[in-house]
C-alpha cells in the first residue's frame, strides 16, 4: 500500500512510544495533506497550534454558543499523535484538518433532552470527567474527551464501539474499542500499553511503517468478532466512519497525492478502502438528515491530573507525567524519574542521596531482567522507589503517584488565541494582579487594606458568582468582614466551561458576574436570599449590581413580609453597610433600607412570636440572637430602642413561646434594661409555680441556653431556679428534666462543673458566694473534745480554748 | 555424628527442598550472577512456586505479592544487602532462609542477633589455645558466619538486625561497603568472593530498640513484608506449612480439615484488624501481633492434640485453649477483648456455636 495515495496511521491516543513511530513514519512519508481524528469544527484552530505560547497540555473545548453546556473537549499532551501530527504539518506548512464526524451534527436529542440532561454534562464537565463515554474511548476516538454531554449529547462520541463501556472495565469488547493496543498488550503479559508498544517497536527495528501495518491487521482480527453495543452506539461509530471517509474522499478529490490519516487504531480497518464502489454512496446515505448546530471552538488549558485514567477519563492514561518523561527522552526517562523521585522526597526531609538514586535505577534494571522485559518500566520504577528510596515505606509513594507519575502540569494558552472573551479577560486580570493560575493548590492571605488584594479578592468573589470556585474561601477570617481573607486557589482545566457558559451574561468578568448577580435577584425566592446575594454582590464590588439588589430587597421588604423573613433578612444588610467602609464600595440606599427593616421588625416582631411550635420557636430563637448581634454591630441609638420596645412587649405578652420568651427577655438582661427588683419580679413570675412546668423549662431554656455563664454568676438567677426546682412536685420535676437537661447540654465543660459545684455546696438561696473559713459547725460542742484530744497529743489548750 | 536427614527435627531448606532445586537447576538456561546456583528468574520461581516446562511442579514457598520477592531476588542480584521488615510471624526468616539455600544452596550462614551479639559474631573471634601456643596466625582465626560467606561468595543471614548493639551493627558498615574484611592483628584482610551478600530481618514493631544508622541503613534495599492480604492467602500458608510441619512431627497424616483453619484465620485477621470480615462489626484488638505464624502454631497444636488424645480429626475442642493463650498475652487487657469478641462476633456466627462453647470453658 506504499504507493496508494491514502496512508492509514492507527494510533494509541496519548501514546508517546506510538507519537514517536508516527513522527518517523511522517518523515518518511512526507504527506502532502494531514487528516486527523478530531472535530472539524475546529479547523480554524489548527494553525494556533503552532504558536509557541500554547503549551500542552491543552484542550480543544467545542461548544454551541446558544447552549453551552452541551460541549465536549479533546485533550492533547505534548506525546499525543495527535499533537505530533498537528505540529509536523504545521511546520511543513502541509495542510492539516480534523476530520470526525463534527460537533455540529452530534444529535439534537441531545439538546432537546430535558433541562437536566444538559445539565448532567455540564455537571461531568465540571467534575472533572471530560466524557467518560465519549470521545476518549474509542481508541478510536479521538482525543476527545467529551466534555459532557456525553450521553446523549455526545453520542458522537461515545460511539466508539464500545466506548462506554470501555471505561467501565478493561477487558470486555468496550475496552478493546477503548484501548485496543492497550488491551493487546495486556493480553501480551505487559502491565502497560507503552511497555508494549516500545517492545514491538524494538523488536521490528524501529520500522515504523510496518509497525502500523500490523497494527492495522491487528485491528482488523479484532473487529471481525462484533463487539457487543448498544444499537444506538454502533449507530453513533457508523456516522463518525462514515464522515471520515468522506473526509479522505474529498482530499483525493482536491487531487492531493499522499494523504495521511491519523486516527484511532480501532477505526483503521473502516477506513481502509474509502474509495471502494458504492461505499460512497452508503455513506451519503448514513449521514443523511444529521441535526445541525451552530458551534465554535476554543483552545483551554488541560492538567495532566484530567488526562489521566483515574479521573475518569475514557481515553485517559494510566501515567501522563511518566510518558512526559519517556516521550522527552526513551531511554533516559528511567533515571530521569529516579532523580525526581529523591529531589522529591529530599524536599520532604527523606534521606535521598546521588547513592540512593543510583541504586534505584540498577535495582530497576535488575527487576527488568527478572521479569523478562528489554528495558525498565514504570512498575520497575516504582517498586525500586519504594525499596531503595522510602525504605520499603508505601507511605511517601502516594506522593511520588501524585506528582511522578500523574503529574501536576498545567499547560498554557496564549493571550492572542481565539478564546471566549471571558477567558481573555480572566487571563489579563491574572496577569495584570499577579495571580496565575495553577493546578497546584496554594493559599494565599489577602490584606484588603493593599489595592492588589482587594482586587484580588474582588477577581475571585466574582468568578464564584460564575460558577467557576477557583478560590474557596478557607480559614478563620473568610466573610467575617476582617481586613484579611484567606483563600485556597487549584485551578481546574473544566473551569473553563462554565466560563464560556457565562459568556452569553457578558464579555468581562464584572459583567457577567453583576449580570448573574442580577438574574438571580430576580428569581430569588426570598428576601433572606436576596440579602445574601447583595451580600455576595458586594464582596464581588458589582456596585451596579448592588444597586439593583438593594432596590429589590427594598420593594421585597416593604410587600408582605413577615417579621422572621425581615430578621433573617437583615444581618447580611449590616454585613453590607459595615464591609462597606473596608472594601470601598459605595453603598449607597443600604442605609434606607436597614431603617425600614428595623421599624417593621418592631412592629411585627409581637405578633409574629405568638403561636409558634416548637420548631419555629427555635427557628424564631435564632432570629432573635443574630437580629440582636446585628443591630448591637451596627450600633444606632434609634434601632436599638426601637428593636428593645419590642423585646419588652414580647416579654410582657401571654401566649408567647417560652423559649422565645425567655432569650427576649435574656436579651433585655443583657442590654441592662431592668433594673435589680424588676428582674427579680419578673423571673419570680416567670418561674412562678401557676406556670406549667414545661413552659418554665422553655423559658429556662430559651434564658439560658449557649451560656451557663448567667446562671454561674448572677446570684439572683440562680436562686430562683433553684427555689423553683425545690418547689416542683415529681411529676412536674419529670416533665421539666428533658428540658433542663437539654439546656445544661448547650454550656460548656466548665460552666457545668462550675454549676455542679455550686449545686453541690447547697443552694445558698439568697446568700451570696460563701466565704473561706465559714463553716456549719457549733463551736461550743467541738471545743468539748478539745481537752481529751490535748490529753492524747500531750499538748497544753491555750486557755480560751479550754473554757 | 550426623543424624540422618530423616531424623532431624527441622531440615534446612537446601535438604527439603533438594529436588526443587535440582530441577529449577536444570530447566534454568538464565544466566546466573557468578557464585549463583540459579538464575534470578529461577530463584523467584523456587520462592513463588510455577511449573517448569518438564512438567515438575515448584511448590509456592511465599504466599503474596510477587512483586516483593521479584524486588528481593532483584536486590540480591545487585550485590546490594537485602532488609526484610515486617511485624513478627510475617514470614521473614523464612524468606531469607529460602533466598539463602535457593542462591548459595546453604542457608546455614547465619547470625541470630541478640542484644549480647558480639562483635566476633560478625567480624571474627580466636581459638585462645591455638592463639597463646602459636600467636596470631589464620589457624587460630575463627571466623564468623559473615567471615566464611564472604570467603566463599554465599549469603549470609544476620536475623534480628536490629537486636544487635549499634556499635556492633556498625561492624556490618565495612562488610557492606568495602565488601572486605581487615583482619589487623595479621596484617591481612579478607576480601569478599563474587556471589556474598547479607540478607537482615528486622522487625519493624520494634524498631526502637537500636534503630539503624542512616549509614548502614543506606547500604541495604528495604522489603517490608505485609500480613497477608486476603483471607484466602492467609488460609493457604496454614494449610501448606501445617501439612509439612505434621509430615516433619509424623502427626496425623489427614489434613486438618480446612474448615477449622478457615475459622482460626477468621479469627486472627479479625482481631488484628479491628474488624470483623464483613466489615460491620468493631472489635477490640488484642495486645499481641497475631502473626500468621502463631495461626499455624494454633492450627498445628490442635492436630498434636487431636492425634495424641482424639480420633485424628480436629475438632474446636482441640483448638480452643492454644487459641485462647495466643490471643490471651496480657491476661488483664487480653482476657476482656477475647471474651468481647467470643460474645459479640462468634457467639452469634453460624456453626460456630461449638467453638463458641469450647473458648468460653477455658476463659
Amino acid at each position: 500500500m506504499a504507493d496508494a495515495p491514502v496512508h492509514l496511521f492507527g494510533i494509541r491516543h496519548h501514546g508517546p512510544g506510538s507519537a514517536r513511530s508516527l513522527r518517523a513514519a511522517l518523515e518518511r512519508l512526507a504527506p502532502d495533506v494531514v487528516l486527523v481524528e478530531g472535530p472539524p469544527d475546529a479547523d480554524e484552530l489548527l494553525p494556533g497550534a503552532g504558536h509557541a505560547g500554547l503549551e500542552p497540555p491543552v484542550a480543544i473545548l467545542v461548544y454551541a454558543p446558544d447552549t453551552p453546556r452541551h460541549a465536549t473537549f479533546y485533550p492533547f499532551a505534548r506525546y499525543s499523535p495527535e499533537w505530533v501530527a498537528i505540529r509536523y504539518a504545521l511546520e511543513r506548512g502541509v495542510p492539516v484538518r480534523f476530520m470526525d464526524l463534527p460537533f455540529a451534527h452530534r444529535p439534537v436529542e441531545a439538546d432537546d433532552v430535558p433541562a437536566a440532561e444538559a445539565d448532567a454534562p455540564a455537571a461531568e464537565g465540571a467534575g472533572g470527567d471530560p466524557a467518560p463515554g465519549d470521545a476518549r474511548p474509542g481508541g478510536s476516538q479521538g482525543p476527545a474527551a467529551g466534555a459532557g454531554p456525553d450521553g446523549p449529547d455526545e453520542p458522537g462520541e461515545a460511539g466508539e464501539a464500545g466506548d462506554a463501556e470501555g471505561a467501565d472495565g478493561p477487558g470486555d469488547d468496550g475496552a478493546l474499542a477503548g484501548d485496543p493496543l492497550g488491551a493487546l498488550a495486556r493480553a501480551a503479559g505487559f502491565s502497560d500499553g507503552e511497555r508494549w508498544w516500545h517492545h514491538v517497536v524494538e523488536g521490528r527495528r524501529g520500522d515504523d511503517a510496518l509497525v502500523f501495518a500490523a497494527v492495522a491487521e491487528a485491528m482488523t482480527a479484532l473487529r471481525e468478532t462484533p463487539a457487543r453495543v448498544p444499537a444506538e452506539e454502533a449507530r453513533r461509530e457508523a456516522r463518525r466512519e462514515a464522515f471520515m471517509r468522506k473526509t479522505i474522499r474529498a482530499a483525493l478529490k482536491e487531487g492531493f497525492q499522499r494523504v495521511a490519516v491519523v486516527c484511532g487504531a480501532y477505526h483503521v480497518p473502516a477506513l481502509a478502502a474509502p474509495t471502494a464502489r458504492g461505499v460512497a454512496s452508503a455513506d451519503a446515505e448514513t449521514l443523511a438528515d444529521l441535526p445541525r448546530t451552530k458551534t465554535a471552538a476554543v483552545w483551554v488549558p488541560w492538567t495532566y491530573g484530567r488526562l489521566a485514567t483515574a479521573s475518569g477519563y475514557g481515553a485517559g492514561v494510566p501515567s501522563p507525567a511518566w510518558y512526559d518523561l519517556l516521550w522527552a527522552d526513551r531511554e533516559g526517562a528511567p533515571v530521569a524519574f529516579a532523580v525526581a523521585a529523591a529531589r522529591l522526597l529530599r524536599a520532604e526531609d527523606l534521606d535521598a542521596s546521588s547513592a540512593h538514586v543510583i541504586e534505584t535505577v540498577r535495582l530497576a534494571e535488575a527487576l527488568a531482567a527478572l521479569r523478562g522485559y528489554g528495558a525498565v518500566g514504570l512498575d520497575e520504577l516504582l517498586d525500586a522507589t519504594r525499596s531503595v528510596l522510602c525504605g520499603g515505606d508505601a507511605a511517601p509513594m502516594a506522593l511520588v503517584h501524585r506528582r511522578l507519575v500523574v503529574g501536576e502540569r498545567l499547560g498554557g494558552v496564549p493571550d492572542d488565541a481565539p478564546t471566549s472573551p471571558l477567558q481573555r479577560d480572566l487571563a489579563a486580570q491574572q496577569k495584570r494582579l499577579r495571580l496565575p493560575a495553577s493546578a497546584v493548590e496554594k493559599v494565599h492571605d489577602l490584606d484588603l487594606r493593599q489595592p492588589n488584594d482587594l482586587a484580588r479578592s474582588h477577581l475571585l468573589h466574582r468568578l464564584r458568582l460564575l460558577d467557576v470556585p477557583w478560590g474557596e474561601p478557607a480559614g478563620p477570617g473568610a466573610g467575617k468582614g476582617t481586613f484579611h481573607e484567606v483563600w485556597k486557589l487549584v485551578w481546574k482545566p473544566e473551569f473553563a466551561l462554565p466560563l464560556v457558559e457565562a459568556g452569553r451574561y457578558g464579555n468581562t468578568i464584572a459583567d457577567a458576574a453583576a449580570a448573574v448577580a442580577a438574574e438571580r435577584a430576580g428569581s430569588a425566592d426570598g428576601l433572606a436570599a436576596l440579602t445574601a446575594m447583595l451580600e455576595r454582590a458586594l464582596l464581588a464590588d458589582l456596585p451596579v449590581a448592588v444597586e439593583a439588589l438593594v432596590a429589590a430587597v427594598h420593594r421585597r421588604a416593604a410587600v408582605g413580609a413577615d417579621a422572621a423573613q425581615l430578621m433573617a433578612a437583615l444581618p447580611p444588610l449590616v454585613q453590607v453597610i459595615r464591609y462597606g467602609d473596608v472594601r470601598k464600595t459605595p453603598v449607597t440606599g443600604v442605609d434606607a433600607v436597614v431603617d425600614a427593616m428595623v421599624a417593621r421588625i418592631a412592629v411585627g416582631l409581637p405578633s409574629a412570636s405568638l403561636s409558634l411550635d416548637d420548631d419555629a420557636a427555635a427557628a424564631m430563637f435564632e432570629h432573635l440572637v443574630a437580629t440582636d448581634r446585628a443591630l448591637a454591630l451596627l450600633a444606632r441609638a434609634d434601632h436599638l430602642e426601637a428593636w428593645r420596645g419590642a423585646l419588652l412587649r414580647v416579654v410582657d405578652l401571654p401566649g408567647v413561646h417560652g423559649v422565645v420568651a425567655g432569650r427576649a427577655f435574656r436579651l433585655l438582661l443583657d442590654a441592662k434594661a431592668f433594673g435589680r427588683d424588676e428582674t427579680d419580679r419578673r423571673l419570680r413570675f416567670a418561674l412562678s409555680s401557676g406556670v406549667e412546668p414545661a413552659e418554665a423549662g422553655a423559658f429556662l431554656e430559651g434564658l439560658l441556653a449557649d451560656s451557663g455563664l448567667l446562671l454561674v454568676h448572677d446570684t439572683a438567677l440562680w436562686g430562683h431556679v433553684d427555689a423553683w426546682l425545690a418547689d416542683l412536685s415529681p411529676e412536674a420535676f419529670v416533665v421539666a428534666l428533658p428540658l433542663l437537661r437539654r439546656t445544661l447540654a448547650t454550656f460548656t465543660s466548665a460552666e457545668r462543673r462550675q454549676l455542679g459545684d455550686r449545686a453541690t455546696r447547697g443552694g445558698p438561696a439568697a446568700g451570696g458566694p460563701r466565704r473561706p473559713g465559714e463553716h456549719d459547725f457549733d463551736e461550743a460542742r467541738a471545743a468539748r473534745v478539745l481537752p481529751v484530744l490535748a490529753t492524747i497529743l500531750g499538748v497544753t489548750l491555750p486557755t480560751e480554748a479550754r473554757s | 555424628m550426623t543424624p540422618s536427614p530423616e531424623a532431624v527435627l527441622r531440615q534446612h531448606a537446601e535438604t527439603q527442598f533438594a529436588e526443587e532445586l535440582d530441577a529449577l537447576a536444570k530447566a534454568d538456561d538464565r544466566r546466573r550472577p557468578p557464585s549463583w546456583r540459579l538464575s534470578p528468574w529461577a530463584v523467584a520461581t523456587y520462592l513463588l512456586g510455577g511449573r517448569l516446562p518438564s512438567g515438575f511442579v515448584v511448590t509456592p514457598k511465599y504466599v503474596g505479592d510477587r512483586r516483593l520477592m521479584e524486588v528481593a531476588v532483584s536486590t540480591l542480584a545487585t550485590d546490594r544487602a537485602l532488609l526484610l521488615l515486617g511485624v513478627p510471624g510475617t514470614a521473614k526468616t523464612w524468606v531469607s532462609e529460602h533466598l539463602a539455600a535457593a542462591i548459595s544452596g546453604d542457608s546455614t550462614l547465619l547470625v541470630q542477633g541478640t542484644a549480647g551479639t558480639s562483635e566476633e559474631t560478625i567480624r571474627y573471634g580466636w581459638n585462645y589455645a591455638l592463639l597463646l601456643a602459636k600467636g596470631p596466625t589464620r589457624e587460630a582465626l575463627v571466623p564468623s558466619p559473615v567471615f566464611r560467606a564472604m570467603a566463599t561468595g554465599r549469603i549470609a543471614r544476620v536475623e534480628e538486625l536490629t537486636r544487635i548493639p549499634s556499635d556492633v551493627q556498625d561492624a556490618l558498615i565495612t562488610v557492606l561497603s568495602e565488601k572486605s574484611l581487615p583482619i589487623p592483628e595479621l596484617g591481612d584482610e579478607v576480601q569478599a568472593v563474587r556471589g556474598f551478600n547479607v540478607i537482615a530481618t528486622a522487625n519493624n514493631r520494634d524498631r526502637g530498640v537500636n534503630e539503624l544508622s542512616s549509614a548502614l541503613k543506606r547500604r541495604f534495599n528495604t522489603v517490608v513484608l505485609p500480613t497477608p492480604a486476603t483471607a484466602e492467602e492467609e488460609v493457604e500458608i496454614v494449610r501448606s506449612r501445617v501439612e509439612s510441619l505434621g509430615r516433619a512431627l509424623d502427626l496425623a497424616v489427614e489434613a486438618p480439615a480446612l474448615e477449622q483453619i478457615r475459622r482460626v484465620v477468621t479469627v486472627f485477621r479479625e482481631l488484628r484488624e479491628g474488624r470483623t470480615a464483613d466489615g460491620k462489626t468493631k472489635v477490640k484488638s488484642p495486645s499481641g501481633t497475631l502473626s500468621t505464624a502463631e495461626a499455624i502454631a494454633v492450627v498445628n497444636q490442635g492436630v498434636a492434640l487431636a492425634t495424641h488424645f482424639g480420633d485424628g480429626t480436629v475438632r474446636a475442642g482441640d483448638l480452643a485453649s492454644s487459641l485462647t493463650g495466643t490471643v490471651v498475652k496480657d491476661p488483664a487487657t487480653d482476657a476482656v477483648v477475647w471474651r468481647e469478641y467470643l460474645e459479640t462476633v462468634v457467639k452469634g456466627r453460624d456453626g460456630w456455636a461449638d467453638l463458641y462453647r469450647a473458648c468460653r470453658e477455658r476463659l
